[in-house]
């Protein structure tokens, strides 16, 4: 009878040790998401303090074990693993749970270059990370909208990001001026400006005439210069004029002003002059004895 | 007698492993952790060798300060390594933490680190980091709580003056990968 008491107690101390330690279970959500409420429920009786450690921030609550804890969305901004402690007397319980980023609702938008020639191919390139409204990086795949325009004529492309990032190469288009390049996520939506320049002149509108010919002085001037999708070259871009005589090379660098370029160079007897801007090469002008 | 002999012979040796225990417990947040990073899935361009050596160099000083700043309750720490979002967000959990009266204790045992995007001009890099951590809650010296997991984090590391930091830390669900 005496052991059989003894058992009794046994199972007894037993079952109220579980029972205490089992007094502040938590119950916490599966797919908490940051900016929603958010019910964490408790087991046991008494006062307790609810911590919850997150990401970027810690809220703290005074509470009554036994029933649910309302978080509300407001509190909640964090995305990520957060550790939920309940502590009332000396035996702390926690949890890990994880709490998801809420829908896209900024964007981070590179867009580079901010000046690019015409006609190059993926000489563009866009990159967006896609954010919530708390900062949190939307790491579930959205589609991403990106559109490249030079006054409204230009392509849209679709891509899906991916680890909260996407990205596209891009060709800049045959028109010099102002691209829009426009990234969107649903209503969400951020511009970039990329300049469209001419490109290099092409070879076959870079051509020179005499415009004046004096006795110690020739000027030489080019017709208006354009890159090969008629654009015209800007001012300021340096053209090289070089004239060869058996004295031996002159060069003159001259700039575009107001889309043509020009220079003088010493008169000769007999004399080759060619121009080039860059990587281009123009036309060559012969000059004989009595031109 | 004997009994203060031995008790004398046995102070220094105990003095050595309360200073082994000491330097464990509250000495590891100021190692730098191990960083291996993979640069075989990153798009849409390749990462350089000296950036690859740069980012391994500044992402484990992140992950360092980080461990400093929440043991100590300190932001200071943290403005070198982070910038944007990542220090706002990890500036306002030490202050939270602060005003809680709690601190965190990070063991870092190292991260397996994969690039995934390295941005045509070189300015952004975004990293998929396997970490090996173990993580305690304390108040005091009280342990709230403890665990020791893998957690995933992506981050994003952008190019400063003389080093990358990190933009954004986000930890993630495995199942997310």
């Amino acid at each position: 009878m005496r052991k059989l008491l003894l058992y009794a107690a046994f199972i007894l101390t037993c079952w109220f040790a579980a029972d205490s330690a089992r007094g502040a279970e938590l119950r916490l959500p599966e797919n908490a998401t940051a900016g929603q409420p958010m019910t964490v429920g408790t087991s046991g009786q008494g006062d307790a303090v609810l911590y919850l450690v997150g990401p970027g921030q810690v809220i703290k609550h005074n509470i009554k074990l036994g029933g649910n804890v309302q978080i509300k969305g407001e509190e909640l901004h964090s995305a990520g693993r957060w550790i939920a402690i309940v502590r009332s007397g000396s035996n702390p319980q926690s949890q890990a749970f994880w709490v998801k980023p809420a829908q896209p609702e900024s964007l981070s938008f590179l867009a580079k270059p901010s000046r690019v020639p015409v006609a190059q191919h993926n000489a563009i390139s866009g990159t967006v990370f896609l954010f919530d409204k708390f900062r949190n990086l939307v790491i579930q795949p959205e589609p991403v909208s990106f559109n490249l325009a030079v006054n409204g004529a230009g392509a849209t492309q679709s891509i899906t990001s991916h680890e909260g990032v996407a990205w596209i190469d891009a060709s800049s288009g045959p028109k010099e001026g102002a691209a829009q390049f426009v990234a969107s996520v649903g209503s969400t939506t951020v511009r970039r400006v990329v300049q469209q320049v001419a490109s290099e002149p092409c070879s076959g509108s870079l051509r020179m005439h005499v415009a004046q010919h004096e006795k110690d002085m020739i000027v030489v001037q080019t017709d208006p210069i354009r890159d090969c999708s008629g654009n015209p070259v800007p001012d300021g871009t340096i053209v090289s004029f070089i004239e060869t005589d058996k004295s031996g090379k002159s060069t003159v660098d001259a700039r575009i002003k107001k889309g043509f370029a020009q220079a003088e160079l010493p008169a000769s007897s007999e004399a080759t002059i060619s121009v080039a801007s860059g990587v281009t090469l123009g036309n060559e002008l012969h000059l004989g004895a009595g031109q | 007698m004997k009994l203060l002999r031995i008790l004398v012979l046995m102070l220094p040796p105990a003095f050595v492993v309360c200073g082994v225990v000491f330097i464990v417990i509250h000495g590891r947040a100021d190692v730098k952790p191990s960083v291996q990073l993979s640069t075989n899935n990153v798009r849409p361009r390749a990462v350089e060798d000296t950036t690859q050596a740069a980012i391994m160099r500044d992402y484990s000083s992140a992950w360092q300060a980080l461990n400093v700043a929440l043991v100590n309750n300190s932001t200071a720490p943290l403005n070198e390594n982070f910038t944007g979002f990542a220090l706002e967000k990890l500036t306002q959990r030490v202050k939270d933490q602060r005003g809680a009266g709690l601190k965190t204790r990070i063991l870092d045992h190292g991260h397996h680190v994969d690039a995934i995007f390295y941005s045509r001009d070189g300015s952004a890099i975004e990293l998929h980091d396997t970490a090996s951590l173990e993580t305690q809650v304390l108040d005091g010296s009280t342990v709230l709580h403890s665990d020791n997991a893998q957690i995933q984090y992506l981050a994003v590391m952008t190019g400063a003056a003389d080093r990358w930091q990190v933009r954004v830390l986000e930890s993630v669900p495995a199942a997310q990968h």
